[in-house]
C-alpha cells in the first residue's frame, strides 16, 4: 500500500510539475513573441519597418519554435511560420498593407493558439 | 496571461477515455474480458494505442503519448489501491462471479446478463473438461471472465458418450439432429410426455449417444431422462 501511495504521489508530482513548466514556459514563449510581432507591427504601421526588422523576428520565431516543439502540435507551429515568411517577403517589398493584415493574424494566433490547449470543455470533447 | 496547460488537457482526456471504456466494458459483459479484470483491460487497449499515435505521427509532440501513459499508470495504481481496500468499489468497477449453474441447472438470468448464451457455457464447459451439463453442481464464470465449475463426485463415469445439442433456447440444432440420426418428431414426442407443448420453452436440450437426455425448460429445475432412441441406434 505504501509502495503504491508513493509510486502515485511520485508520478502525480511529475505530471503536476512538468504540467506547471509548460504553462509557464509556452505562455512566455508566445508572449515574447507577441510583443516582438506588436513592435513589428506598430513599425509596419507607420512604414518605418524593413526586411532586417522582420527577418530578426523571423529568427527569433526560428529560435523558439526549436523549444516549442517539445510541447505543442506541431501543426500549429507551422501555420506560424507560414504567417511568418509571408511577412517578411512582404515587409521587404515593402507591402505594408498586405503585411499588416498578416501580422494581424500572427498576433492573434499567439493569443489563441495557447487557448487551444487550456483544459476547457470545449477543448476535452 | 493565457492559461496554456495542454498536459492537463491530455492528462484529463486520457482519464475521460478511461473511464469511458471502462463502463463499457463492464456492460459488455464477461464475454469480452478473458481472464483480466475490466480496468486491465482496458489499460491494455489504451497503451498500445497512446504509445503508437505520437509514435507514427510526427506532427504530435511525443511528449503526449508519454504524458497519456503516465496518467494511465497513474490510474492503474488508484484503481488497484480500490480494488484492494474498498469492497463496494470492486464489485462496481469489476464485477462478480455469475453462478451460471447452481443445483437447479442452467441460470438463463444470469448468463443473458453476462451477454452469454448455452452454448457458450457448454462450449466453457468442454474447455474444462467437461463434456455434459449434468456432470457439474455449480458453475461460474469469475469476475475476470474465466470460468471454474465444482463437479459432482462420479462425473468421470457420466460422461462415456458426447451429448449433443439439440434444442437451444427454442430452437432445434439442424447439424446435430442430422448427426444423430434421430427426427424432430421424436424429440416432439419426448416434450409432449414432459407436458412441454411448445418447443420454444426449452433452455436447452442435449442427447448423448447412450439415450440419456438433459432437458431444461425455462423457469424449470432441469431433469435428465433415459430413452430408447428408434432401432437402438448409439453414436
Amino acid at each position: 500500500m505504501v509502495k503504491s501511495l508513493t509510486a502515485i504521489g511520485v508520478a502525480f508530482l511529475l505530471l503536476f510539475g512538468a504540467a506547471m513548466f509548460e504553462w509557464y514556459f509556452v505562455n512566455s514563449q508566445f508572449n515574447a513573441f507577441g510583443e516582438e510581432l506588436y513592435t513589428l507591427y506598430q513599425k509596419a504601421d507607420d512604414e518605418t519597418a524593413n526586411g532586417e526588422d522582420a527577418k530578426a523576428v523571423q529568427a527569433s520565431w526560428e529560435n523558439r519554435k526549436e523549444k516549442l516543439h517539445v510541447w505543442i502540435p506541431h501543426n500549429d507551429i507551422s501555420r506560424v511560420d507560414d504567417y511568418m515568411s509571408e511577412t517578411v517577403r512582404l515587409i521587404a517589398e515593402k507591402n505594408y498593407g498586405l503585411a499588416l493584415s498578416k501580422l494581424e493574424i500572427l498576433i492573434h494566433l499567439t493569443k489563441c493558439l495557447p487557448d487551444t490547449y487550456k483544459p476547457a470543455l470545449e477543448n476535452i470533447f | 496571461m493565457n492559461k496554456t496547460i495542454n498536459m492537463v488537457l491530455v492528462m484529463i482526456r486520457t482519464a475521460v477515455i478511461f473511464v469511458v471504456l471502462l463502463i463499457i466494458m463492464r456492460l459488455m459483459g464477461k464475454r469480452q474480458i478473458g481472464e483480466m479484470q475490466p480496468f486491465e483491460l482496458v489499460i491494455t487497449l489504451l497503451i498500445a494505442e497512446l504509445a503508437c499515435i505520437p509514435m507514427a505521427d510526427a506532427s504530435i509532440p511525443l511528449l503526449y503519448g508519454i504524458i497519456s501513459v503516465v496518467t494511465i499508470y497513474v490510474l492503474h495504481e488508484i484503481m488497484t489501491l480500490l480494488d484492494l481496500k474498498v469492497k463496494p468499489w470492486k464489485s462496481f468497477i469489476s464485477g462478480k462471479p455469475s453462478v451460471v449453474i447452481n443445483k437447479n441447472g442452467i441460470d438463463d438470468y444470469q448468463l443473458k446478463r453476462n451477454n452469454l448464451d448455452v452454448s457458450d457455457l457448454i462450449e466453457s464447459l468442454r474447455s474444462a473438461g467437461y463434456f455434459s451439463l449434468d456432470c457439474v453442481d455449480y458453475a461460474l464464470y469469475e469476475a475476470n471472465g474465466t470460468f471454474s465449475a465444482l463437479p459432482k463426485q462420479d462425473y468421470e463415469q457420466m460422461q462415456n458418450s458426447l451429448p449433443l445439442v439439440i434444442i437451444d433456447n427454442g430452437k432445434y440444432d439442424e447439424k446435430n439432429l442430422e448427426l444423430t440420426g434421430l427426427s424432430r418428431t421424436f424429440f416432439d414426442e419426448i416434450l409432449r410426455n414432459r407436458k412441454v407443448q411448445n418447443v420454444k420453452r426449452v433452455l436447452v436440450l442435449t442427447a448423448d449417444g447412450n439415450g440419456k437426455l438433459y432437458l431444461q425448460v425455462k423457469g424449470k429445475k432441469f431433469e435428465t431422462l433415459q430413452v430408447e432412441y428408434p432401432a437402438h441406434k448409439v453414436w
